[in-house]
Protein backbone atom coordinates (compact mmCIF):
# COMPACT_ATOMS: atom_id res chain seq x y z
CA UNK A 1 0.00 0.00 0.00
CA UNK A 2 1.40 3.38 -1.00
CA UNK A 3 1.47 6.33 1.36
CA UNK A 4 -1.37 7.99 -0.59
CA UNK A 5 -3.48 4.84 -0.38
CA UNK A 6 -2.82 4.59 3.36
CA UNK A 7 -3.87 8.22 3.78
CA UNK A 8 -6.96 7.80 1.61
CA UNK A 9 -8.24 4.41 2.72
CA UNK A 10 -6.97 4.03 6.27
CA UNK A 11 -5.98 7.27 7.96
CA UNK A 12 -8.61 9.71 6.64
CA UNK A 13 -11.66 7.46 7.26
CA UNK A 14 -10.30 6.74 10.74
CA UNK A 15 -9.94 10.47 11.42
CA UNK A 16 -13.52 11.09 10.25
CA UNK A 17 -14.81 8.17 12.35
CA UNK A 18 -12.90 9.57 15.32
CA UNK A 19 -14.39 12.99 14.61
CA UNK A 20 -17.93 11.60 14.51
CA UNK A 21 -17.33 9.73 17.77
CA UNK A 22 -15.77 12.91 19.20
CA UNK A 23 -18.83 14.96 18.31
CA UNK A 24 -21.05 12.26 19.84
CA UNK A 25 -19.05 12.27 23.06
CA UNK A 26 -19.01 16.08 23.16
CA UNK A 27 -22.81 16.12 22.78
CA UNK A 28 -23.18 13.82 25.77
CA UNK A 29 -20.44 15.59 27.76
CA UNK A 30 -21.87 19.06 27.08
CA UNK A 31 -24.91 18.61 29.33
CA UNK A 32 -22.79 16.84 31.91
CA UNK A 33 -20.22 19.63 32.10
CA UNK A 34 -22.84 22.40 32.21
CA UNK A 35 -24.63 20.69 35.09
CA UNK A 36 -21.34 20.18 36.90
CA UNK A 37 -20.12 23.73 36.29
CA UNK A 38 -23.38 25.27 37.35
CA UNK A 39 -24.61 23.09 40.17
CA UNK A 40 -21.46 21.30 41.30
CA UNK A 41 -23.48 18.12 40.79
CA UNK A 42 -21.87 15.05 39.25
CA UNK A 43 -24.91 13.70 37.45
CA UNK A 44 -24.38 9.95 37.37
CA UNK A 45 -27.75 9.48 35.67
CA UNK A 46 -26.75 11.58 32.65
CA UNK A 47 -26.10 8.48 30.55
CA UNK A 48 -29.57 7.20 31.34
CA UNK A 49 -31.13 10.50 30.27
CA UNK A 50 -29.25 10.00 27.01
CA UNK A 51 -30.79 6.51 26.81
CA UNK A 52 -34.27 7.91 27.55
CA UNK A 53 -33.81 10.33 24.65
CA UNK A 54 -32.88 7.47 22.32
CA UNK A 55 -35.81 5.30 23.45
CA UNK A 56 -38.22 8.24 23.23
CA UNK A 57 -37.05 8.79 19.65
CA UNK A 58 -37.52 5.10 18.91
CA UNK A 59 -41.05 5.03 20.35
CA UNK A 60 -42.12 8.28 18.70
CA UNK A 61 -40.65 7.21 15.36
CA UNK A 62 -42.67 3.98 15.63
CA UNK A 63 -45.75 6.17 16.18
CA UNK A 64 -44.98 7.94 12.90
CA UNK A 65 -43.10 11.04 14.06
CA UNK A 66 -40.42 12.02 11.56
CA UNK A 67 -36.70 12.25 12.46
CA UNK A 68 -36.45 16.01 11.89
CA UNK A 69 -39.36 16.70 14.22
CA UNK A 70 -37.84 14.33 16.81
CA UNK A 71 -34.74 16.51 16.97
CA UNK A 72 -36.93 19.24 18.46
CA UNK A 73 -39.63 17.21 20.20
CA UNK A 74 -37.45 14.86 22.28
CA UNK A 75 -35.28 17.58 23.92
CA UNK A 76 -38.45 19.58 24.64
CA UNK A 77 -40.04 16.52 26.28
CA UNK A 78 -36.87 15.89 28.29
CA UNK A 79 -36.94 19.37 29.85
CA UNK A 80 -39.90 18.75 32.24
CA UNK A 81 -38.25 15.45 33.15
CA UNK A 82 -35.05 17.30 34.03
CA UNK A 83 -37.00 19.94 35.95
CA UNK A 84 -38.76 17.21 37.95
CA UNK A 85 -35.49 15.39 38.68
CA UNK A 86 -33.87 18.61 39.89
CA UNK A 87 -36.88 19.59 41.99
CA UNK A 88 -37.55 16.17 43.56
CA UNK A 89 -34.06 14.66 43.85
CA UNK A 90 -31.34 17.32 43.66
CA UNK A 91 -32.86 20.30 45.43
CA UNK A 92 -33.87 18.48 48.63
CA UNK A 93 -30.25 17.40 49.23
CA UNK A 94 -28.57 20.43 47.65
CA UNK A 95 -28.16 22.29 50.94
CA UNK A 96 -26.65 19.32 52.80
CA UNK A 97 -23.03 19.38 53.91
CA UNK A 98 -22.20 16.23 51.95
CA UNK A 99 -23.88 17.55 48.83
CA UNK A 100 -21.31 16.19 46.38
CA UNK A 101 -21.49 12.64 47.67
CA UNK A 102 -25.25 12.74 48.24
CA UNK A 103 -26.12 14.05 44.79
CA UNK A 104 -23.66 11.60 43.20
CA UNK A 105 -25.32 8.68 45.00
CA UNK A 106 -28.86 9.96 44.35
CA UNK A 107 -28.23 10.34 40.62
CA UNK A 108 -26.41 6.98 40.53
CA UNK A 109 -29.50 5.37 42.07
CA UNK A 110 -31.74 7.20 39.62
CA UNK A 111 -29.64 5.89 36.74
CA UNK A 112 -30.00 2.30 37.93
CA UNK A 113 -33.77 2.70 38.27
CA UNK A 114 -34.07 4.25 34.79
CA UNK A 115 -32.01 1.44 33.29
CA UNK A 116 -34.30 -1.20 34.79
CA UNK A 117 -37.46 0.68 33.82
CA UNK A 118 -36.19 0.87 30.22
CA UNK A 119 -35.53 -2.90 30.31
CA UNK A 120 -39.08 -3.54 31.62
CA UNK A 121 -40.74 -1.31 29.03
CA UNK A 122 -38.62 -1.94 25.93
CA UNK A 123 -36.90 -5.25 26.69
CA UNK A 124 -33.17 -5.93 26.92
CA UNK A 125 -32.59 -6.43 23.21
CA UNK A 126 -30.62 -3.99 21.10
CA UNK A 127 -32.64 -2.00 18.60
CA UNK A 128 -31.28 0.00 15.72
CA UNK A 129 -33.35 2.75 14.16
CA UNK A 130 -32.86 3.24 10.42
CA UNK A 131 -30.31 5.83 9.37
CA UNK A 132 -32.24 9.03 8.65
CA UNK A 133 -29.74 10.11 5.98
CA UNK A 134 -28.57 6.98 4.19
CA UNK A 135 -25.76 6.71 1.71
CA UNK A 136 -22.25 8.05 1.51
CA UNK A 137 -20.45 10.90 -0.18
CA UNK A 138 -17.04 11.02 -1.73
CA UNK A 139 -14.78 13.86 -0.69
CA UNK A 140 -11.17 14.03 -1.95
CA UNK A 141 -11.46 10.37 -2.90
CA UNK A 142 -12.56 9.38 0.61
CA UNK A 143 -15.94 7.68 1.08
CA UNK A 144 -17.75 9.20 4.06
CA UNK A 145 -21.16 8.11 5.44
CA UNK A 146 -23.66 10.96 5.01
CA UNK A 147 -25.17 10.60 8.47
CA UNK A 148 -21.77 10.89 10.16
CA UNK A 149 -21.06 14.06 8.17
CA UNK A 150 -24.48 15.36 9.21
CA UNK A 151 -23.72 14.49 12.84
CA UNK A 152 -20.43 16.39 12.71
CA UNK A 153 -22.14 19.49 11.28
CA UNK A 154 -25.13 19.36 13.64
CA UNK A 155 -22.86 18.68 16.62
CA UNK A 156 -20.73 21.71 15.73
CA UNK A 157 -23.88 23.84 15.36
CA UNK A 158 -25.19 22.68 18.76
CA UNK A 159 -21.89 23.40 20.50
CA UNK A 160 -21.69 26.86 18.92
CA UNK A 161 -25.34 27.54 19.82
CA UNK A 162 -24.84 26.51 23.44
CA UNK A 163 -21.59 28.48 23.67
CA UNK A 164 -23.35 31.53 22.22
CA UNK A 165 -26.12 31.33 24.81
CA UNK A 166 -23.73 30.74 27.71
CA UNK A 167 -21.04 33.28 26.76
CA UNK A 168 -22.88 35.95 24.74
CA UNK A 169 -26.34 36.45 26.24
CA UNK A 170 -27.63 37.88 29.49
CA UNK A 171 -29.16 34.50 30.27
CA UNK A 172 -25.69 33.00 29.95
CA UNK A 173 -24.26 35.76 32.15
CA UNK A 174 -26.90 34.87 34.76
CA UNK A 175 -25.91 31.21 34.57
CA UNK A 176 -22.19 31.98 34.86
CA UNK A 177 -22.75 34.47 37.68
CA UNK A 178 -24.90 32.01 39.63
CA UNK A 179 -22.32 29.28 39.03
CA UNK A 180 -19.60 31.40 40.56
CA UNK A 181 -21.42 33.18 43.37
CA UNK A 182 -24.96 32.11 44.13
CA UNK A 183 -25.60 34.74 46.82
CA UNK A 184 -24.25 37.71 44.91
CA UNK A 185 -26.14 36.72 41.77
CA UNK A 186 -29.36 36.42 43.78
CA UNK A 187 -28.75 39.83 45.38
CA UNK A 188 -28.70 41.31 41.87
CA UNK A 189 -32.07 39.75 41.11
CA UNK A 190 -31.01 36.52 39.41
CA UNK A 191 -33.69 33.88 40.24
CA UNK A 192 -31.03 31.38 41.24
CA UNK A 193 -33.32 28.42 42.02
CA UNK A 194 -35.01 28.78 38.64
CA UNK A 195 -31.66 29.16 36.89
CA UNK A 196 -30.38 25.99 38.60
CA UNK A 197 -33.48 23.99 37.68
CA UNK A 198 -33.40 25.38 34.14
CA UNK A 199 -29.72 24.53 33.74
CA UNK A 200 -30.22 20.96 34.96
CA UNK A 201 -33.20 20.56 32.63
CA UNK A 202 -31.22 22.06 29.75
CA UNK A 203 -28.42 19.56 30.37
CA UNK A 204 -30.95 16.74 30.41
CA UNK A 205 -32.49 18.09 27.19
CA UNK A 206 -29.04 18.03 25.57
CA UNK A 207 -28.58 14.41 26.70
CA UNK A 208 -31.94 13.59 25.10
CA UNK A 209 -30.93 15.31 21.87
CA UNK A 210 -27.69 13.33 21.86
CA UNK A 211 -29.80 10.18 22.27
CA UNK A 212 -31.86 11.04 19.17
CA UNK A 213 -28.78 11.87 17.10
CA UNK A 214 -26.62 8.94 18.12
CA UNK A 215 -29.21 6.15 18.15
CA UNK A 216 -28.90 5.45 14.40
CA UNK A 217 -25.13 4.95 14.77
CA UNK A 218 -24.63 3.35 18.16
CA UNK A 219 -27.99 1.48 18.51
CA UNK A 220 -30.41 1.58 21.41
CA UNK A 221 -30.27 -0.71 24.46
CA UNK A 222 -31.02 -0.16 28.15
CA UNK A 223 -27.37 0.12 29.25
CA UNK A 224 -26.30 2.32 26.32
CA UNK A 225 -25.74 5.25 28.69
CA UNK A 226 -22.90 3.46 30.49
CA UNK A 227 -20.71 3.16 27.40
CA UNK A 228 -20.79 6.84 26.61
CA UNK A 229 -20.90 8.21 30.10
CA UNK A 230 -17.46 6.85 31.01
CA UNK A 231 -15.91 8.56 28.00
CA UNK A 232 -18.01 11.69 28.64
CA UNK A 233 -16.80 11.87 32.25
CA UNK A 234 -13.22 11.54 31.02
CA UNK A 235 -13.80 14.39 28.59
CA UNK A 236 -15.31 16.58 31.31
CA UNK A 237 -12.39 15.90 33.67
CA UNK A 238 -9.66 16.41 31.06
CA UNK A 239 -11.37 19.48 29.57
CA UNK A 240 -11.96 21.11 32.95
CA UNK A 241 -15.07 20.34 34.93
CA UNK A 242 -17.69 22.84 33.82
CA UNK A 243 -15.85 24.20 30.78
CA UNK A 244 -17.73 24.04 27.47
CA UNK A 245 -14.65 24.64 25.32
CA UNK A 246 -12.73 22.21 27.49
CA UNK A 247 -15.31 19.51 26.72
CA UNK A 248 -15.04 20.24 23.01
CA UNK A 249 -11.24 20.19 22.88
CA UNK A 250 -10.88 17.17 25.17
CA UNK A 251 -13.69 15.28 23.41
CA UNK A 252 -12.17 15.73 19.97
CA UNK A 253 -8.59 15.10 21.12
CA UNK A 254 -9.30 11.98 23.15
CA UNK A 255 -11.42 10.35 20.48
CA UNK A 256 -8.75 11.09 17.86
CA UNK A 257 -6.16 9.53 20.14
CA UNK A 258 -8.44 6.51 20.48
CA UNK A 259 -9.06 6.29 16.73
CA UNK A 260 -5.45 6.79 15.63
CA UNK A 261 -3.88 4.70 18.38
CA UNK A 262 -5.91 1.74 17.24
CA UNK A 263 -4.04 1.90 13.90
CA UNK A 264 -0.67 1.27 15.51
CA UNK A 265 -1.43 -0.67 18.68
CA UNK A 266 -3.98 -3.27 19.64
CA UNK A 267 -7.43 -1.62 20.10
CA UNK A 268 -7.65 -3.15 23.59
CA UNK A 269 -5.03 -0.59 24.67
CA UNK A 270 -6.99 2.48 23.56
CA UNK A 271 -9.28 2.53 26.59
CA UNK A 272 -6.40 2.29 29.10
CA UNK A 273 -4.70 5.19 27.27
CA UNK A 274 -7.83 7.37 27.45
CA UNK A 275 -8.70 6.56 31.05
CA UNK A 276 -5.03 6.77 32.02
CA UNK A 277 -5.07 10.32 30.65
CA UNK A 278 -8.03 11.06 32.91
CA UNK A 279 -6.22 9.70 35.98
CA UNK A 280 -3.10 11.68 35.07
CA UNK A 281 -5.15 14.87 34.80
CA UNK A 282 -6.85 14.24 38.14
CA UNK A 283 -3.47 13.80 39.81
CA UNK A 284 -1.35 16.42 38.05
CA UNK A 285 -3.82 18.98 36.67
CA UNK A 286 -7.15 18.53 38.44
CA UNK A 287 -8.56 21.75 36.97
CA UNK A 288 -8.26 20.20 33.49
CA UNK A 289 -7.21 21.95 30.29
CA UNK A 290 -9.58 24.88 30.84
CA UNK A 291 -11.09 26.37 33.96
CA UNK A 292 -14.65 26.10 35.20
CA UNK A 293 -17.90 27.61 34.04
CA UNK A 294 -18.18 31.02 35.64
CA UNK A 295 -14.44 31.18 36.27
CA UNK A 296 -13.31 31.71 32.69
CA UNK B 1 -38.91 53.70 55.73
CA UNK B 2 -36.68 50.89 56.98
CA UNK B 3 -37.71 49.20 60.21
CA UNK B 4 -35.58 46.47 61.73
CA UNK B 5 -36.84 45.19 65.04
CA UNK B 6 -35.51 42.62 67.51
CA UNK B 7 -33.40 40.99 64.78
CA UNK B 8 -31.49 37.84 65.65
CA UNK B 9 -29.42 35.59 63.42
CA UNK B 10 -27.06 32.66 63.83
CA UNK B 11 -24.09 31.19 62.03
CA UNK B 12 -24.51 27.55 62.95
CA UNK B 13 -24.51 27.51 66.75
CA UNK B 14 -23.01 30.97 67.01
CA UNK B 15 -25.60 33.61 67.94
CA UNK B 16 -24.19 36.54 65.97
CA UNK B 17 -26.97 39.13 65.83
CA UNK B 18 -28.66 39.40 69.21
CA UNK B 19 -31.63 41.69 68.98
CA UNK B 20 -30.90 44.69 66.77
CA UNK B 21 -33.37 47.53 66.17
CA UNK B 22 -32.75 50.13 63.45
CA UNK B 23 -35.05 52.65 61.83
CA UNK B 24 -34.15 54.87 58.88
CA UNK B 25 -35.98 57.26 56.58
CA UNK B 26 -35.41 57.72 52.83
CA UNK B 27 -32.28 59.77 52.14
CA UNK B 28 -30.65 58.85 55.45
CA UNK B 29 -27.17 57.37 55.75
CA UNK B 30 -26.73 55.22 58.83
CA UNK B 31 -23.20 54.27 59.86
CA UNK B 32 -22.73 50.87 61.49
CA UNK B 33 -19.49 50.82 63.46
CA UNK B 34 -17.72 48.40 65.72
CA UNK B 35 -14.65 46.23 66.05
CA UNK B 36 -14.00 43.27 63.79
CA UNK B 37 -16.17 40.25 64.38
CA UNK B 38 -18.99 41.98 66.27
CA UNK B 39 -21.62 41.16 63.67
CA UNK B 40 -21.70 44.21 61.34
CA UNK B 41 -21.25 42.20 58.14
CA UNK B 42 -23.66 39.52 59.37
CA UNK B 43 -26.23 42.24 60.00
CA UNK B 44 -26.02 43.35 56.35
CA UNK B 45 -26.04 39.74 55.14
CA UNK B 46 -29.13 39.06 57.24
CA UNK B 47 -30.94 42.03 55.72
CA UNK B 48 -29.86 40.94 52.22
CA UNK B 49 -31.13 37.40 52.84
CA UNK B 50 -27.73 35.68 52.74
CA UNK B 51 -28.20 34.68 56.37
CA UNK B 52 -31.69 33.72 57.51
CA UNK B 53 -32.88 35.69 60.53
CA UNK B 54 -33.77 33.41 63.41
CA UNK B 55 -36.07 36.00 64.96
CA UNK B 56 -37.27 39.55 64.43
CA UNK B 57 -38.63 41.61 61.56
CA UNK B 58 -37.21 43.60 58.65
CA UNK B 59 -39.63 45.88 56.82
CA UNK B 60 -38.94 48.25 53.95
CA UNK B 61 -41.74 50.65 53.06
CA UNK B 62 -44.10 48.41 55.00
CA UNK B 63 -43.11 45.26 53.09
CA UNK B 64 -41.75 42.38 55.16
CA UNK B 65 -38.34 41.19 53.96
CA UNK B 66 -37.38 38.73 56.67
CA UNK B 67 -37.34 35.15 55.44
CA UNK B 68 -37.40 36.10 51.75
CA UNK B 69 -34.77 34.78 49.34
CA UNK B 70 -32.02 37.24 48.27
CA UNK B 71 -33.50 37.67 44.77
CA UNK B 72 -36.91 38.60 46.19
CA UNK B 73 -35.28 40.97 48.68
CA UNK B 74 -33.43 42.53 45.75
CA UNK B 75 -36.67 42.98 43.81
CA UNK B 76 -38.18 44.62 46.90
CA UNK B 77 -35.59 47.38 46.41
CA UNK B 78 -32.52 46.30 48.38
CA UNK B 79 -29.06 46.65 46.82
CA UNK B 80 -26.02 45.03 48.41
CA UNK B 81 -22.38 46.01 47.89
CA UNK B 82 -20.52 43.35 49.91
CA UNK B 83 -17.14 43.72 51.55
CA UNK B 84 -15.06 41.94 48.94
CA UNK B 85 -17.04 43.44 46.00
CA UNK B 86 -17.83 39.98 44.60
CA UNK B 87 -17.23 40.91 40.96
CA UNK B 88 -17.96 37.82 38.87
CA UNK B 89 -14.84 36.36 37.25
CA UNK B 90 -15.32 35.56 33.59
CA UNK B 91 -17.88 38.35 33.18
CA UNK B 92 -17.06 41.65 31.52
CA UNK B 93 -17.78 45.02 33.07
CA UNK B 94 -20.84 45.30 30.81
CA UNK B 95 -22.10 41.83 31.77
CA UNK B 96 -21.67 42.65 35.46
CA UNK B 97 -23.73 45.82 34.92
CA UNK B 98 -26.33 43.98 32.85
CA UNK B 99 -26.97 41.68 35.81
CA UNK B 100 -27.58 44.76 37.96
CA UNK B 101 -30.38 45.69 35.56
CA UNK B 102 -32.28 42.56 36.66
CA UNK B 103 -33.11 44.36 39.91
CA UNK B 104 -35.84 46.26 38.09
CA UNK B 105 -38.43 44.19 36.27
CA UNK B 106 -40.18 45.31 33.10
CA UNK B 107 -37.64 47.85 31.80
CA UNK B 108 -37.46 48.13 28.02
CA UNK B 109 -34.11 47.37 26.40
CA UNK B 110 -33.93 51.04 25.31
CA UNK B 111 -34.34 52.13 28.93
CA UNK B 112 -31.72 49.64 30.03
CA UNK B 113 -29.29 50.93 27.45
CA UNK B 114 -29.92 54.50 28.57
CA UNK B 115 -29.30 53.57 32.21
CA UNK B 116 -26.04 51.79 31.37
CA UNK B 117 -24.86 54.69 29.19
CA UNK B 118 -25.65 56.98 32.14
CA UNK B 119 -23.35 54.85 34.29
CA UNK B 120 -20.60 55.06 31.67
CA UNK B 121 -21.00 58.85 31.57
CA UNK B 122 -20.71 58.96 35.35
CA UNK B 123 -17.85 56.45 35.55
CA UNK B 124 -15.70 57.04 32.47
CA UNK B 125 -13.22 54.35 33.44
CA UNK B 126 -15.94 51.72 33.46
CA UNK B 127 -17.05 52.92 30.04
CA UNK B 128 -13.52 52.65 28.69
CA UNK B 129 -13.22 49.13 30.10
CA UNK B 130 -16.73 47.89 29.34
CA UNK B 131 -15.50 44.85 27.38
CA UNK B 132 -12.78 43.99 29.86
CA UNK B 133 -13.26 41.25 32.46
CA UNK B 134 -14.45 42.82 35.71
CA UNK B 135 -11.80 41.08 37.76
CA UNK B 136 -8.99 42.65 35.70
CA UNK B 137 -9.94 46.14 36.97
CA UNK B 138 -8.01 47.83 39.76
CA UNK B 139 -9.40 47.60 43.30
CA UNK B 140 -10.91 51.10 43.07
CA UNK B 141 -12.48 50.40 39.70
CA UNK B 142 -13.91 47.13 40.99
CA UNK B 143 -15.45 48.98 43.93
CA UNK B 144 -16.97 51.48 41.47
CA UNK B 145 -18.32 48.61 39.39
CA UNK B 146 -19.79 46.94 42.47
CA UNK B 147 -21.55 50.19 43.38
CA UNK B 148 -22.59 50.97 39.80
CA UNK B 149 -24.01 47.45 39.50
CA UNK B 150 -26.33 48.28 42.38
CA UNK B 151 -27.04 51.85 41.24
CA UNK B 152 -28.53 50.72 37.91
CA UNK B 153 -31.29 49.03 39.93
CA UNK B 154 -32.29 52.29 41.69
CA UNK B 155 -32.66 50.54 45.07
CA UNK B 156 -34.57 52.05 48.00
CA UNK B 157 -32.13 50.58 50.51
CA UNK B 158 -28.41 50.16 49.85
CA UNK B 159 -26.24 48.01 52.11
CA UNK B 160 -22.56 48.89 51.75
CA UNK B 161 -19.87 46.90 53.54
CA UNK B 162 -16.37 48.35 53.94
CA UNK B 163 -16.27 50.24 50.63
CA UNK B 164 -12.92 51.92 51.31
CA UNK B 165 -11.04 48.80 52.34
CA UNK B 166 -7.65 48.63 50.65
CA UNK B 167 -8.21 51.69 48.45
CA UNK B 168 -6.05 54.79 47.93
CA UNK B 169 -7.34 58.02 49.59
CA UNK B 170 -8.28 59.61 46.25
CA UNK B 171 -10.38 56.63 45.30
CA UNK B 172 -11.95 56.57 48.76
CA UNK B 173 -13.11 60.17 48.25
CA UNK B 174 -14.71 59.14 44.96
CA UNK B 175 -16.45 56.17 46.56
CA UNK B 176 -17.94 58.37 49.26
CA UNK B 177 -19.07 60.84 46.60
CA UNK B 178 -21.09 57.96 45.14
CA UNK B 179 -22.60 57.29 48.57
CA UNK B 180 -23.70 60.95 48.69
CA UNK B 181 -25.25 60.62 45.23
CA UNK B 182 -27.21 57.58 46.32
CA UNK B 183 -28.45 59.51 49.34
CA UNK B 184 -29.49 62.45 47.15
CA UNK B 185 -31.49 60.01 45.05
CA UNK B 186 -33.48 59.20 48.20
CA UNK B 187 -32.01 55.82 49.04
CA UNK B 188 -31.57 54.69 52.63
CA UNK B 189 -27.97 53.63 53.15
CA UNK B 190 -26.60 51.33 55.81
CA UNK B 191 -22.85 51.81 55.73
CA UNK B 192 -20.43 49.50 57.52
CA UNK B 193 -17.02 51.17 57.49
CA UNK B 194 -13.75 51.03 59.44
CA UNK B 195 -12.72 54.45 58.15
CA UNK B 196 -14.78 56.25 60.79
CA UNK B 197 -13.79 59.82 59.87
CA UNK B 198 -14.73 59.38 56.24
CA UNK B 199 -17.93 57.55 57.16
CA UNK B 200 -18.99 60.28 59.59
CA UNK B 201 -18.58 62.85 56.82
CA UNK B 202 -21.41 61.21 54.93
CA UNK B 203 -23.53 59.63 57.71
CA UNK B 204 -26.53 61.28 59.38
CA UNK B 205 -26.67 58.88 62.31
CA UNK B 206 -24.69 55.89 63.49
CA UNK B 207 -24.92 52.82 65.68
CA UNK B 208 -22.09 51.07 67.48
CA UNK B 209 -22.34 47.28 67.55
CA UNK B 210 -20.73 45.02 70.13
CA UNK B 211 -21.31 41.28 70.38
CA UNK B 212 -24.30 41.46 68.06
CA UNK B 213 -26.08 44.26 69.91
CA UNK B 214 -26.28 48.02 69.47
CA UNK B 215 -24.52 49.53 72.48
CA UNK B 216 -24.62 53.18 71.44
CA UNK B 217 -26.45 55.31 68.88
CA UNK B 218 -25.66 58.88 67.98
CA UNK B 219 -25.88 61.76 65.53
CA UNK B 220 -22.95 62.20 63.14
CA UNK B 221 -23.02 65.99 63.62
CA UNK B 222 -23.08 65.83 67.40
CA UNK B 223 -19.58 66.37 68.80
CA UNK B 224 -20.39 64.55 72.04
CA UNK B 225 -21.72 61.52 70.22
CA UNK B 226 -18.66 61.45 67.99
CA UNK B 227 -16.35 61.60 70.98
CA UNK B 228 -18.21 58.73 72.65
CA UNK B 229 -18.05 56.75 69.41
CA UNK B 230 -14.29 57.18 69.15
CA UNK B 231 -13.86 56.09 72.76
CA UNK B 232 -16.04 53.03 72.25
CA UNK B 233 -14.18 51.76 69.26
CA UNK B 234 -10.81 53.12 70.44
CA UNK B 235 -9.67 54.64 67.14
Amino acid sequence: MTAIDYLQFVLAPQVVNGLALGVAVVLVALGLTIIFGMLDVINMSHGEFYAIGAYAALALAAAGVGFWFLLVLVPVLMIPLGMAAERLLIRPVFGSKDRHVTTLLVTFGLGLIVEDVLKIIFGANTQRPPTPIPGASEMFGIILPNYRLFLILVGAAIVLGVAYVVYRTRLGAMVRAAAFDRNMAASLGVPVSLVYAGTFAFGVGLAGLAGVLLAPIYSVFPTMGRDFILLAFTVVIVGGMGSIWGAVVAGLLLTQVQALASLVISPVWTDPIVFGTMVAFLVFRPQGLFGRLGHA
Amino acid sequence: MLQISALHSHYGLSHVIQGIDIEAAPGEVIGIFGRNGVGKTTLLKTIAGWVKPSQGAIRLGGEALDGLTPDRICHAGVGFVPEDRRIFPGLTVEENLSLGLLQVKGRSSRDEKRVVEGIYDRFHRLGERRHQLGTTLSGGEQQMLAMARVMVGKPRLVLIDEPSEGLAPMIVAEIFAIVRELREQGAIILLVEQNIHEALSVADRFHVVERGQIVFSGEAENAGDRERLLKLIAV
